[in-house]
């Protein structure tokens, strides 16, 4: 009687992935993403950085960790359990992904950057023709738009988003939301000209301000605004792997810091001044994602004398 | 007792037959990451020490003009500086942040 129940449980249990295997192969229900913009603004940004999402291996502490440390909500996302939309005052700030990570393999969580471009194939072609790599193809996200992922000469992954809902408009960000994004490579004057290719930006190289400082130092813009900054690795940081780095901004850099470690996270770049005057610093979530926090007064009487300093002589004159 | 070892080997065979269909990877194409279809779900290569910034190391952007025509001297420009409320003029403050444009 045993014998036969075992027998029973085999072949059942044998036909269950057989069958699957046999059968057309069903896509899981895509992902129900919410509009970037709400209600949709019409504009197009090419270049800036409009959205990112957290790959962590714990949904619920990182919800945990960012709710507390900048007031974030979350909601939950139609179609996986595994995702949620991070919320800063009411507003879709950033995606969480909970996804296992394998054993042994030397990755780590991340946050993923979001470039706006108008056409995500034209993009694409141009980060092949530049010396980059498509990681994940041009996708469709029904109410999102049409996204695909790439890695840049150096390695540093990012995506591209075509929104159909249009981007974000040009407005000073909020505490609790992005105000500015880095990127840290190990060849600046060949990453440079790959992102200028892809979407366009002006090229300003920042003098450096320290003469300890052998760093190259770059902003990218669009639209007249500042976009991105591209910065050589520190020179005993040459061995990490190149990466973006996005800021949000916040009212006191270093009680963020005090209040990272009190949750779990890591202080990994202590609070400093920084070009602009105000403090920023970099943390690392309970899972070990990099991201930096940032101050940034309103207006040039509230922020301190690093906004009065004059044009430095490398600046140029005339059309570019 | 024959019989029950063919049934488990059957099993077995079943489930790798499962597993090679059933997939995994980032979209089936690269090894960045462990999605399982998003797009956006990677793990970053790691790792190594972070910091090393020196004194002079700054990765923010300047504070000078944006979005309101070039700036003195051309300089960089900053971000913007409006409030989603209307508040807040041109520029993130101030003066160019120095540089010279390409």
């Amino acid at each position: 009687m045993t014998r036969n129940f075992y027998l029973a449980l085999c072949i059942v249990a044998a036909a269950v992935p057989t069958a699957r295997a046999a059968g057309p192969r069903t896509a899981p229900a895509p992902i129900q993403l919410p509009p970037l913009v709400q209600p949709a603004s019409g504009e197009t940004h090419p270049g800036k950085v409009i959205w990112a999402d957290l790959v962590t291996p714990n949904l619920k502490q990182a919800e945990q960790f960012y709710g507390a440390l900048f007031g974030w909500t979350f909601e939950p996302i139609d179609g996986d359990t595994n995702f949620a939309i991070a919320l800063n005052a009411g507003q879709p700030v950033a995606g969480i992904v909970q996804r296992a990570m394998k054993a042994g393999q030397q990755r780590q969580p991340a946050w993923l950057t979001f470039i706006a471009v108008r056409d995500v194939a034209a993009a694409q072609r141009s980060a092949l023709a530049n010396g980059g790599k498509v990681l994940s193809a041009p996708k469709d996200y029904a109410q999102r738009g049409r996204q695909a992922v790439f890695a840049d000469p150096d390695g540093a992954v990012f995506a591209v988003l075509a929104s159909s809902s249009g981007d974000p408009p040009d407005v000073l960000a909020e505490p609790g939301e992005w105000i500015w994004s880095s990127l840290l490579v190990k060849n600046t004057d060949h990453e440079t000209g790959f992102y200028r290719a892809l979407f366009g930006y002006d090229v300003f190289d920042l003098p450096p301000e320290d003469a300890a400082d052998n760093s190259h130092h770059v902003i990218l813009a669009s639209d007249d605004y500042a976009r991105i900054g591209i910065h050589s690795l520190p020179a005993d940081s040459m061995h990490r792997h190149p990466h973006w780095l996005n800021f949000i901004r916040v009212d006191d850099a270093a009680a963020v810091a005090v209040k990272a470690i009190a949750l779990g996270g890591k202080v990994l770049v202590e609070p400093r001044e920084d070009r602009h005057g105000g403090q920023l610093a970099v943390i690392a979530d309970p899972s070990g994602a990099p991201i930096g926090v940032m101050e940034w007064a309103g207006t040039e009487e509230a922020e301190g004398t690093a906004g009065d300093q004059p044009d430095l002589p490398g600046a140029q004159k005339g059309a570019p | 007792m024959n019989t029950l070892k063919l049934s488990v080997a059957v099993l077995l065979l079943a489930g790798l037959g499962a597993c090679a269909v059933e997939g995994g990877g980032y979209d089936g194409d690269v090894d960045v990451g462990v999605g399982v279809g998003y797009v956006g779900d990677y793990y970053e290569p790691c790792c190594g020490g972070y910091g090393g910034w020196g004194r002079g190391y700054r990765v923010g952007p300047p504070r000078g003009y944006g979005g309101g025509g070039r700036g003195p001297g051309h300089s960089a420009p900053s971000i913007p500086s409006h409030s989603r409320s209307g508040g807040g003029g041109h520029g993130g403050g101030g003066h160019g942040g120095g540089g010279g444009h390409h």
